[in-house]
């Protein structure tokens, strides 16, 4: 009986550390941190450009290796900690170019992240290239062509990784709804653009 | 005869063949995920975030790296074109445009490749050659087609720094014959690289129009290194 007592003790204390880390309200700190951190510097940087350095050339290439950190980091890690997608691109034997979507079911692993975290991760997904897409007509208009090619590679490195999570989360809802509006028409043309790329 | 026949694939008989056959196989993707881990479970369980992430930023590395050396020596491999990644070119395009800087172009009155313009004259340009290539008929990929024409530039960045070097010394006849060869030799072993894997996923005949665009690309960035002063 004293042994029944005991392993009960072990389980609740084991319990309890899942139950700590499933409530936490933040499971990956460091994660979400950086998944923000890169994105937002370079938006900084970009508005405070001209305090930085007088160089334009500088300036590029510092919001370019911050956005190419940032689209690193989100494609490869934050993706798969906070939310559980990812996405890549193989070829296959053929040399035909293949594009993999995957959505991780919820229940096969509790280290998913939390609510919160997931509000970050898309947040910080969809809010930056808008804001780049700001940019781009306040250069246009000013007609600041040389900040607009920084604009350009910014926007085409920001909208890479928000596509490619869109394209994972239909991938993953499908599941649940069948035929909802995006899940299908998503993947009956599954290839709209990366059938040409 | 019968019985003969019948001894010898006496043992089919017994095969089955049954509706489902499972698929099985490992595609292994050195891109910063693999898609054979789902079975492991291996990068979505981890202890700390530093451990994987260091593996995967050591894979991406080792990738870049390889490529490099697979365009010193272009022979048809299947690295550049099956584990593209766009990096290479992004630091090769960084590079040159770094290197073109600091010359006459640098105030704006000046003609001269400014930065933003060798960024868009090189993915631009990889671009439209891209397109060309997959409107005549190519097998090649979008992005296998950048990676392969933006690793194929090492030759001329290598050529804008020996360029640099030279010019230190001075910019007379003798450095200015100097830099026409180096550039002539970068340039053809830029284009011989890039057509080593472009050309081969085209029908024949068509191989030449696949080949002079290039040639105009690779022969537009040599003209800027080639033409390119320092301030005085």
């Amino acid at each position: 009986m004293a042994d029944d007592t005991e392993d009960v003790e072990l389980d609740f204390a084991a319990d309890e550390q899942e139950r700590a880390r499933r409530s936490a309200v933040i499971r990956h700190p460091l994660a979400s941190f950086f998944h923000l951190f890169f994105r937002v510097v370079a938006i900084v940087a970009y508005l405070l450009s001209d305090w930085i350095s007088e160089n334009f050339a500088s300036c590029f290439v510092l919001i370019i290796t911050l956005l190419s950190f940032d689209f690193w980091s989100v494609k490869n890690v934050t993706g798969r900690l906070l939310v559980g997608l990812r996405w890549w691109n193989q070829i296959d034997d053929d040399g035909k170019s293949l594009w993999v979507f995957e959505a991780k079911k919820a229940s096969h692993d509790n280290n998913i992240g939390t609510e919160a975290e997931a509000r970050i991760f898309w947040l910080g997904l969809i809010i930056c290239p808008l804001i780049w897409i700001c940019f781009f007509f306040t250069s246009l208009f000013s007609l600041k062509i040389k900040w607009l090619s920084l604009v350009v590679a910014s926007i085409s490195l920001q909208v890479a990784n928000l596509y490619g999570y869109l394209r994972c989360k239909a991938v993953g809802e499908d599941g649940q709804h069948a035929d909802s509006f995006t899940g299908q028409h998503l993947l009956q043309r599954p290839d709209i653009i990366f059938g040409i790329l | 005869m019968a019985d003969e026949a019948n001894r010898q694939f006496a043992g089919l008989s017994d095969v089955s063949i049954s509706e489902d056959i499972p698929v099985e196989g490992d595609i292994s993707v050195p891109m910063g995920s693999s898609s054979s881990n789902r079975q492991r479970g291996g990068e979505d369980e981890f202890s700390t975030l530093d451990e994987p992430v260091k593996e995967t930023i050591l894979r991406d590395l080792r990738a870049v790296g390889s490529k490099f050396i697979h365009v010193l020596y272009p022979k048809r491999s299947s690295v550049l074109l099956r584990d593209w990644d766009l990096w290479g070119p992004l630091l090769l395009c960084v590079t040159l445009a770094l290197l073109l800087q600091g010359g006459a172009a640098d105030s704006e009155d000046q003609g001269g490749p400014q930065f933003a313009e060798v960024f868009v004259i090189v993915w631009f340009g990889s671009i439209i050659i891209t397109l060309n290539s997959k409107l005549l008929g190519g097998t090649i990929s979008f992005f296998q087609s950048l990676c392969v024409l933006g690793y194929c530039i090492m030759p001329l960045t290598a050529a804008m720094a020996v360029c640099r070097i030279v010019l230190v010394g001075g910019s007379g006849t003798v450095s200015f014959t100097v830099r026409l060869v180096v550039v002539t030799a970068s340039f053809g072993w830029s284009t011989f690289a890039s057509t080593a894997f472009l050309a081969d996923n085209q029908p024949a005949g068509r191989k030449s129009l696949v080949v002079y665009p290039v040639f105009l690309f690779y022969f537009v960035i040599g003209w800027m290194v080639l033409t390119f002063s320092p301030s005085q």
